[in-house]
C-alpha cells in the first residue's frame, strides 16, 4: 500500500521520471556491492533469537491481560495485533534478565491471585474477573507514580501495560484501524480539521 | 587482471558532505578523481530504510538495545540515531576514542560512502560578518582570513545545487539565499510567530527553517513527501546528501574513481618537493595495504578526523604532525552548546492538527549581540524548535484500562510549542585532541584522545536561552510555560564538531590560509569542518560546503598556474 501510494504520488508530481533517470546515473561502481548492510540486520536477528521468556501458559496470561487493557471494540484489540510477540521479542531480546525476570515473576503473581480469587485461571477468568485483577496493580502502579517513586515504570504491571499500548500501537492494525497513522499520508498540512 | 591505477591528479579523503563537494568540484574542472571511503559502498535504493514502518522493525523502533549498548554506546547519543539509522553510525569498538573520566565528549562519526550527510539535520544557514568579523572584534583567538564577500557567491553555487527550501528575511545577521519555495509553518506557529513580531518587530524573528530538503524538483531529484525519517535515507533523494546528489554528478564525469573500504593511515610527505606526495590506505576488509599518489589531496574526512590524520603522518620535517608547524593542529575544538530553551501551552487550536511528518521546524535567528552588547556573554544562538499536539505516547504511563483506555490512545493532547537554543562556542587552545599514546583502532592506528569542555561563556548563554525562549512563548501568550531545566549538552553531542586545523593570517598560529590551503604543504586542502576559525551560532555544513567548492576553484586554478 505504501509503496503504491508512493508510486501514485510520484507520477502525480512527475517525480517517477527523474527517478528512472536516476537510477541509470547511479548504476555506478559505488553502489553495487551486494547488500552490506544485510549483516547489521544478521546481527539484530542473531541477538533477538535467545532462549523465550515466556512459556505457553505465560504467554495466554499476557494475551488475556492485554486483551484487557486494549480491548477489541468497534476495532481490533491487542490480541488481533499480536502484541505478545512483541512483548516475548522485548523480553527475551531487549531487556535485561533481572526486568524479564520481574516480569515473569508478576505474570506468575497474576496467575496465583486469580486461583485465590476466582478458583481459577486468570485466562478462564470472565472479563469482569479479569478487569477487577488488573485493576488492583493498576492502582498500585499509580500510587507509586503518585508518590513519585522512580521504580513505579519498572513494576510488572507498568511493564506489561507499557509494552501492551506500545506493541498495540506500532502495529499494522493499531496503526490502521484505529489510530489511522497508517498508510503513511505522505503529504503536509498543517491546519487539518480534527476528525478529517 | 588490470593493474589498479595508483596515480590520479586528486586525491579526496572522505566522501560525505564536503568530501562528495570536492569530488563534484575536481571531476568538473577536468581532474581524475580519486575518492577514498573508509566504510562500505551506499545506494540510496538499496539501503534507504525512510519508510520501513515500525511493525517491520523488531524492536519496533526502540533498537536493538543489546548491540547498541555493546557496540554503540557513544553513537546511540545522538538525536538521529534510530533502529533504522543505526546502520550509518560507526562502531565504537573498532573505532575507539579517549576522554578523561568526567569529561565526557560525544564524537559521532559515520563510516558509509556519504559520511555523515546521510544522517545529518539538513539545516542550511548562512553565516555573516557577524560570524567572520567576531574573533577580530571580541579579540578572540585569531581572526578569520576571509569576510562575507568571499564566500557569498559560493553559498550561492551550493544553495542552487543542494535546493534550500526557505523563507527571505533581509536579517543582516543571517542572510538570504538562493531559496526553494519556504515549507509551511503549521497554524500555531503561525499563530506565535504573528504574536512575537508584534512584541519583537525585527529583533527576534520567527521563520521557518532553512532545510536542505526540496520543495520542488530540482536537478532531477524529487520533492519531498513528507514521510518523515530523512536520516534513514530517501529513497526518491529529496534531502541532500553526497549519495543523492554530488557523488552520482561526479560519477558521471567518468573521472572519479570511488574506492570504498579504504582507511587512510596516513599522508606521505615528500621533504625535497615539499608537497604531499600521496596517501597510504589500508583496505578495512583485507588489511592490505595501498599507495596512491596525486598532485593535490583534499581532506575531507570531518574535522576531528581529519586533525587524527594529520597528527598520524607526522615526519622528520613534521615532527609534531604534517602541517602542523604552527602547533595547531587537533587545538580549538567546537562545537555548539544545546538544550537550553523552553515549552508552552498554546491553546485556542483544539479543533487543528497536522497531517505529515515535516522534515524541518521553526528558526529563529540569533538576537544577542547584534545591535546591542549583552553584559554576561559574547556571541549568541538561535532558536530551532516547532509546535505539534502530542498522541498516544501520552498514554503509556496514563492510569486506567480497557474501552475508555483504548479511546484515549486517539485524542491528541494539547498543542504544545517549544524552543531549543544552539549556541556559539569559542575556539580556545586546550580544547584539543591528541594522539592518545596506547589506544589504536581495529586497524592498528592510533586513536585520538579528546579534551573539550564548555567555558563559562558557553554556560551563560545556555542559562540565557531558557530566559528569552520564555519571553517568547508569553509573548506568544502560552500556558504553563517552563524554561528547560536539564544542563547543558554534552561537548560534541550537537554533532557540529568543527576547529581542529584552524584558518588564519599568519602561518604562526594557524594551519590553513584563506583557501583551506595548509600553510606548510601548499597542495594539501583541509576543507570539512577543521578549519573554522570560530563557531558561529549556525548549522555549519552548508558553510563547509561553500568553503569546498571555493577552495577546488581556487586549487585547480594554481595547479594550471603551475604554482602546486
Amino acid at each position: 500500500m505504501e509503496r503504491r501510494q508512493l508510486l501514485e504520488w510520484m507520477v502525480a508530481t512527475g517525480g517517477l521520471t527523474a527517478l528512472n533517470r536516476l537510477s541509470a546515473s547511479d548504476l555506478m561502481a559505488m553502489g553495487r556491492e551486494a547488500h552490506a548492510h544485510a549483516r547489521v540486520h544478521a546481527d539484530i536477528v542473531a541477538s533477538a533469537a535467545t532462549v523465550p521468556a515466556l512459556d505457553a501458559r505465560s504467554a495466554a496470561i499476557v494475551t488475556a491481560a492485554a486483551e484487557r487493557i486494549i480491548p477489541a471494540t468497534d476495532t481490533p484489540g491487542a490480541t488481533q495485533a499480536n502484541v505478545t510477540a512483541f512483548i516475548e521479542t522485548m523480553l527475551s531480546g531487549w531487556y535485561a534478565p533481572a526486568d524479564r525476570d520481574r516480569f515473569v515473576a508478576g505474570i506468575g503473581e497474576l496467575e496465583t491471585r486469580a486461583r485465590e480469587l476466582f478458583t481459577r485461571s486468570f485466562v478462564t477468568c470472565d472479563p469482569s474477573q479479569q478487569v477487577a485483577l488488573l485493576e488492583k496493580y493498576d492502582a498500585d502502579v499509580t500510587t507509586l507514580r503518585t508518590a513519585q517513586d522512580a521504580t513505579a515504570n519498572a513494576h510488572w504491571f507498568a511493564m506489561l501495560k507499557y509494552l501492551t499500548v506500545w506493541g498495540y500501537c506500532t502495529s499494522e492494525v493499531g496503526m490502521r484501524e484505529l489510530l489511522h497513522t497508517w498508510p503513511m499520508p505522505m503529504r503536509y498540512d498543517g491546519s487539518a480539521k480534527v476528525g478529517a | 587482471m588490470s593493474r589498479e591505477v595508483t596515480t590520479y591528479d586528486a586525491i579526496v579523503i572522505g566522501s560525505g558532505m564536503t568530501g562528495g563537494w570536492a569530488a563534484k568540484e575536481l571531476t568538473a574542472l577536468g581532474l581524475r578523481t580519486l575518492v577514498l571511503e573508509a566504510g562500505r559502498p551506499i545506494s540510496p535504493e538499496l539501503d534507504a530504510r525512510e519508510h520501513v514502518p515500525p511493525f517491520q522493525m523488531p524492536f519496533r523502533g526502540l533498537g536493538d538495545r543489546k548491540h547498541i549498548d555493546a557496540r554503540q554506546a557513544v553513537q546511540q547519543k545522538s538525536v538521529t540515531f534510530d533502529e533504522m539509522s543505526q546502520q550509518f553510525w560507526t562502531d565504537d569498538i573498532d573505532n575507539p576514542y579517549s576522554t578523561s573520566d568526567g569529561r565526557r565528549f560525544d564524537w559521532f562519526r559515520s563510516r558509509q560512502v556519504g559520511g555523515k550527510s546521510i544522517i545529518w539535520g539538513r539545516q542550511a544557514y548562512r553565516m555573516s560578518d557577524l560570524d567572520f568579523g567576531a574573533n577580530a572584534r571580541d579579540g578572540v583567538a585569531v581572526d578569520w582570513p576571509i569576510r562575507y564577500a568571499d564566500i557569498a557567491p559560493w553559498y550561492d553555487v551550493v544553495e542552487r545545487f543542494i535546493g534550500v527550501s526557505g523563507q527571505k528575511e533581509q536579517l543582516s545577521q543571517l542572510p538570504d539565499g538562493q531559496f526553494l519555495p519556504p515549507m509551511a509553518l503549521n497554524c500555531v506557529e503561525q499563530h506565535v510567530q504573528s504574536r512575537i513580531a508584534a512584541k519583537y518587530g525585527r529583533e527576534r524573528v520567527l521563520t521557518i527553517g532553512r532545510a536542505a530538503v526540496l520543495t520542488t524538483a530540482t536537478n532531477g531529484r524529487a520533492p519531498c513527501h513528507y514521510c518523515g525519517p530523512c536520516h534513514r535515507g530517501c529513497s526518491t533523494r529529496s534531502y541532500f546528501s553526497s549519495v543523492n546528489a554530488t557523488l552520482p554528478v561526479a560519477q558521471a564525469t567518468g573521472r572519479m574513481t570511488l574506492r570504498p573500504h579504504s582507511v587512510v593511515r596516513s599522508l606521505v610527505y615528500d621533504a625535497t618537493r615539499q608537497r604531499v606526495s600521496g596517501v597510504r590506505v589500508i583496505d578495512a576488509r583485507t588489511g592490505v595495504e595501498h599507495a596512491y599518489s596525486a598532485r593535490i589531496v583534499f581532506l575531507c574526512a570531518s574535522a576531528i578526523e581529519s586533525a587524527r590524520l594529520l597528527l598520524n603522518s607526522a615526519s622528520p620535517r613534521f615532527p609534531n604532525g604534517l602541517a602542523n608547524s604552527s602547533d595547531q593542529v587537533g587545538r580549538n575544538i567546537m562545537d555548539h552548546i544545546k538544550w537550553g530553551g523552553a515549552t508552552g501551552q498554546i491553546d485556542g487550536f483544539d479543533d487543528r492538527r497536522v497531517i505529515g511528518e515535516r522534515p524541518n521546524g521553526i528558526y529563529v535567528p540569533r538576537f544577542r549581540n547584534v545591535s546591542t552588547a549583552h553584559a554576561d556573554f559574547l556571541r549568541g544562538y538561535g532558536f530551532q524548535g516547532g509546535a505539534g499536539r502530542g498522541g498516544w505516547e501520552a498514554a503509556v504511563r496514563a492510569p486506567g484500562l480497557g474501552a475508555a483506555f483504548k479511546q484515549r490512545l486517539t485524542a491528541p493532547g494539547p498543542w504544545s510549542m517549544s524552543f531549543a537554543g544552539f549556541g556559539e562556542m569559542l575556539p580556545r587552545e586546550t580544547n584539543r585532541a591528541t594522539i592518545d599514546p596506547s589506544l589504536k583502532d581495529r586497524w592498528g592506528i592510533p586513536a585520538l584522545h579528546i579534551e573539550a569542555q564548555w567555558s563559562d561563556n558557553e554556560l551563560a548563554i545556555h542559562r540565557d536561552m531558557g530566559v528569552t525562549a520564555s519571553e517568547l512563548l508569553d509573548a506568544a501568550g502560552a500556558r504553563r510555560v517552563r524554561a528547560h531545566t536539564h544542563g547543558p549538552s554534552t561537548p560534541g553531542n550537537a554533532n557540529h564538531e568543527m576547529g581542529a586545523a584552524r584558518m588564519g593570517r599568519d602561518p604562526k598560529t594557524s594551519v590553513l590560509n584563506g583557501w583551506n590551503q595548509t600553510w606548510d604543504a601548499p597542495n594539501l586542502f583541509v576543507t570539512d569542518g577543521a578549519f573554522m576559525t570560530s563557531s558561529g551560532c549556525q548549522n555549519p555544513s552548508l558553510t563547509y560546503m561553500a568553503m569546498t567548492a571555493r577552495a577546488c576553484h581556487y586549487a585547480v586554478e594554481q595547479l594550471k598556474r603551475r604554482e602546486l
